[in-house]
């Protein structure tokens, strides 16, 4: 496999291209900790833009309403996507293909058209805009995730342990309460966590659907960026770069400690136990 | 192809069969997977279903367990028909092909399930729960987890956390499938003396034909959703009843009979060189030698180009192989009522 | 049979509330595409195709191709960068390949927005660059910027499928290769390419998909001769308030899409078949 001539120009490629991908990142947390407003040097270090946004009572009542509202996302959609999953894998009726391609189309769809058309949807039915509405899109839109996850994890368990529970006693109802849910637990608080993340970085949905007051915290930095008020935008950045980053490091390691054998990341992409 | 007088055992007792099927057939949109099945199976009997996949014994095992419906027909468990009654209220177990364990509990747990669904109290759990393991050769792993187990003692806490619950009827799905062959042997000689000790009807699902012979009272040989036939091994094994069970059930010669009918010959019943008085005797070539430890296969080619596996023990004093050599002629022979005709 | 009407119950939830909070709208949208604004800016369903024929009018028409364009640009830099780098971690990347794919997964975990906009403050006009070294290029608003910020943003969903594909190839199969055709670039023609084109398409959709759609990096990163389908749309909605003819653009973005992604089924589908037969 080495004996290929090529590495060294590969290797070099990939070596830019990491600089390349990093290079605005460092740049956002680095300028995060400038003391001057400048974006071209680097004045000296300083915590005034974490200042800044924390004494902002605005910009703290939007990380409170975006964190929030990914809570409530995290919650519901794992309920719904996780029973939506049992659902598909489980159940034979003709409703089942028509259920999985409407699960799948979410996925799919790009954000604006999510955007445009859940803005319709509460303008018709006289919703007003607010974070209940941004909860109810992003909740929409986290289902499919959810789902898609579960359902790998219980395709992968299996139908013979479901049916041991049932042999030895146990009602439908008690196997799914005893077994199967104990079984899923990795899958369903990774896939929730995902929720999470997602809930609390989406910009576009959001935007779309919010009120006047308090507005999640992605649609705060866009009008920010518009109107030119940017130092704060690389603390408020670096910011929501270590809560996504905790929240996928728990997805990633919860299922570890608490007790499985595989990773987060095996059991998102659905290869537990492969 | 059976009638139901051969399905049934050979004592007339009135209490009821362990467990009836009556014009039973399993369909799955267009794939009959059992045709009009009709069986008994009495209490106390070690019945297996055997045959190669895809040949309706798993079906017709888990309609036994409630796990299908029967598309028609009536089952009877203990002369009571079960076609409403859901899995989790028989009185039947299932022992799996993978075991089936539930990771998330620990052994005794996993053992106790059944009898807690029950609201069997505290103590007596406890007490079912080590006798159960002492039966199956695992006290003391109580608090491991299934993931620390290996195949063989998975299969042990598999077969405990179902007989744990004196179930009527236990039902067995392959279960040595996934064990290498000395710990399948093992384990089959244990799952007889247990079967045995308790004395309840195990139902055996096998596509392993020796394994079927080894442990079972009665064996149903099963194609294409029918049985082919159905009796005790000996009556298998000697007395197959078409080309299907012959050729199933350990090597059989196939030659063709008068008539266009088929007869059949167990190689150890073929006799090389010396044969005895009123023999049916052949003439043929040796073609090859087969070595395998205790035995020597010769095979023989006939003037008629039919080829027939004769068997040779390996005794302390001659070892067939050195007997016979490639190419040399030989005469062969057998008892005439060795010779099964086949239709 | 009960263990059906067990588990059909369980789609229920999530079923209405997909069907009433995602399909519903989005068949109101249609709706509204024949509709049309009256005097006092009120949005009435009507039956009209007006929306529609605007669509093909000189002033929007463009826009509708340089999405495409644009879309497609991105999808093409993804591939042409995207592909060498899942080849070389999948293939040299050894015991820190995890790491390395965890390295170019990184950088998605901070926000798109602010992502773009590292990209002005980088090459703004009064941008790091242009300071450090004094010049005054125009890098941003121009469509070069922006169809580099979809490539920012949407890199890492070209990069996982194809790194995946490549990590479940059987290195044997490249040895083969190397062996059969003698060249690098021979085998990679014949042995690797065939085995990550399922990798590629999912990629190209993955990316594809949200970048015809997209209006933040137009936005932040292009001016007005960049504008992209997904600026008409939000322009539509919020600043314009001409939400009839934002449903149809809205409608005419998602036939396009619907046309590609059941070419994609279309061809993945037949790739999965060859590659079993």
């Amino acid at each position: 496999m080495r004996a290929f001539d090529r590495p060294r120009f590969l290797r070099v490629f990939v070596w830019i291209f990491f600089v390349f991908l990093f290079a605005p990142i460092v740049l956002v947390i680095l300028f995060s900790f400038n003391s001057s407003r400048s974006l071209q040097q680097f004045d000296g270090f300083s915590l005034r833009w974490y200042e800044t946004f924390f004494e902002s009572e605005s910009l703290r009542d939007s990380l409170i309403a975006s964190i929030q509202i990914a809570l409530i996302t995290m919650v519901v959609a794992t309920i719904l996507g996780t029973m939506l999953a049992y659902g598909l894998v489980r159940a034979r009726t003709r409703w089942s293909d028509t259920a999985n391609v409407l699960m799948l189309i979410p996925l799919v769809t790009p954000e604006i058209v999510a955007g445009a058309s859940a803005l319709l949807l509460f303008t018709q039915v006289g919703l007003q805009l607010s974070l209940t509405t941004i909860v109810l899109a992003h909740i929409t839109f986290s289902i499919s995730y959810v789902t898609v996850v579960v359902r790998a994890r219980l395709a992968a368990l299996g139908r013979q342990v479901e049916d041991a529970s049932m042999d030895l006693g146990a009602t439908r109802w008690q196997t799914f309460r005893l077994v199967t849910l104990p079984a899923l637990w990795p899958a369903i608080i990774a896939a929730g966590l995902l929720c999470f993340a997602l809930s609390f970085d989406d910009f576009v949905l959001s935007f779309f659907t919010t009120g006047e007051s308090p507005q999640p915290l992605p649609v705060r930095i866009w009008t920010q960026i518009r109107f030119g008020v940017r130092p704060t935008i690389n603390a408020i950045g670096t910011f929501m770069l270590v809560i996504s980053t905790l929240s996928i490091g728990l997805a990633l390691l919860l299922p570890r400690l608490l007790g499985r054998r595989e990773s987060g990341l095996k059991v998102l992409l659905g290869r537990e136990g492969a | 192809m059976t009638s139901a007088n051969t399905n049934r055992a050979h004592s007339a007792e009135p209490s009821a069969s362990a467990i009836r099927f009556e014009g039973v057939t399993k369909t799955f949109g267009d794939f009959e997977a059992v045709k009009e099945l009709d069986l008994e199976i009495d209490k106390g009997e070690f019945f297996s279903l055997l045959g190669p996949s895809g040949c309706g014994k798993t079906t017709t095992l888990r309609m036994v367990a409630g796990f299908e419906l029967p598309s028609t027909g009536r089952i009877f468990l203990d002369g009571e028909p079960v076609e409403t009654v859901p899995p989790y209220k028989r009185n039947v177990n299932t022992v799996f092909q993978s075991y089936a364990l539930f990771e998330h509990l620990n052994i005794a747990d996993n053992v106790a399930f059944g009898l807690k669904r029950r609201k069997v109290a505290k103590d007596e759990i406890r007490t079912r729960v080590a006798e159960a393991l002492e039966l199956v050769e695992m006290t003391g792993r109580e608090k491991s987890r299934p993931t620390e187990l290996s195949g063989g003692q998975k299969q042990r806490v598999a077969l405990a956390r179902a007989l744990v619950n004196r179930p009527a009827v236990l039902l067995l799905d392959e279960p040595l499938g996934a064990l290498d062959l000395k710990l399948r042997k093992q384990m089959q000689v244990e799952l007889k003396g247990i079967q045995r000790e308790v004395g309840i009807t195990f139902l055996y699902v096998t596509h392993d034909q020796e394994e079927a012979l080894a442990m079972s009272d009665r064996i149903a040989v099963m194609e294409g959703g029918e049985i082919r036939q159905c009796g005790s091994p000996e009556e298998i094994y000697e007395q197959p009843t078409g080309p299907f069970v012959a050729g199933f059930i350990g090597v059989s010669n196939l030659l063709p009979g008068d008539d266009g009918s088929q007869i059949s010959v167990r190689p150890e019943k073929i006799w090389l060189g010396t044969l005895e008085n009123g023999m049916t005797a052949m003439e043929g070539t040796v073609v090859e030698r087969v070595y395998v430890g205790t035995t020597t296969q010769v095979i023989v080619e006939l003037e008629s180009g039919v080829r027939l596996v004769a068997l040779e023990q390996n005794t302390a004093s001659a070892r067939a192989d050195d007997r016979w050599e490639i190419g040399e002629r030989v005469k062969l022979g057998w008892h005439p009522e060795h010779a099964r005709e086949l239709r | 049979m009960n263990e059906n009407r067990f588990a059909t119950g369980f789609l229920i939830p999530g079923g209405l509330w997909l069907l009433l909070l995602f399909v519903v709208p989005v068949v109101l949208v249609l709706a509204l595409s024949f509709g049309y604004t009256d005097d006092l800016g009120e949005a009435i369903y009507d039956t009209r195709l007006d929306n529609y024929e605007r669509l093909v009018d000189p002033d929007y028409l463009p826009v509708l191709f340089r999405s495409a364009g644009f879309a497609l640009g991105a999808v093409v830099l993804c591939l042409l960068i995207g592909y060498p780098v899942a080849y070389y971690i999948a293939v040299f990347g050894g015991r820190w390949k995890n790491v390395l794919i965890a390295l170019v997964v990184l950088p998605f975990f901070v926000n798109y927005l602010i992502r773009t906009y590292a990209w002005i403050a980088m090459l703004g006009d009064d941008g790091l660059v242009n300071g450090v070294f004094d010049t005054s290029i125009r890098f941003i608003n121009t469509p070069y910027a922006v169809v580099g910020g979809l490539v920012y943003g949407f890199l890492a969903f070209m990069i996982l499928p194809i790194y995946a594909a490549l990590d479940r190839m059987d290195p044997a199969l490249i040895e083969a290769g190397k062996d059969l055709y003698g060249s690098p670039w021979e085998t990679f023609r014949h042995v690797t390419w065939p085995h990550t084109f399922q990798g590629v398409l999912a990629g190209s959709v993955l990316v594809f998909l949200p970048a015809v759609g997209d209006f933040v990096a137009a936005s932040l990163l292009g001016g007005p001769e960049e504008v992209m389908v997904g600026n008409l749309i939000q322009q539509q909605f919020q600043a314009s308030d001409n939400w009839p003819f934002g449903a149809a653009l809205t409608i005419a973005m998602m036939a396009f899409l619907l046309i590609w992604m059941s070419l994609y089924l279309r061809a993945a589908a037949r790739e999965g078949k060859e590659a079993t037969a």
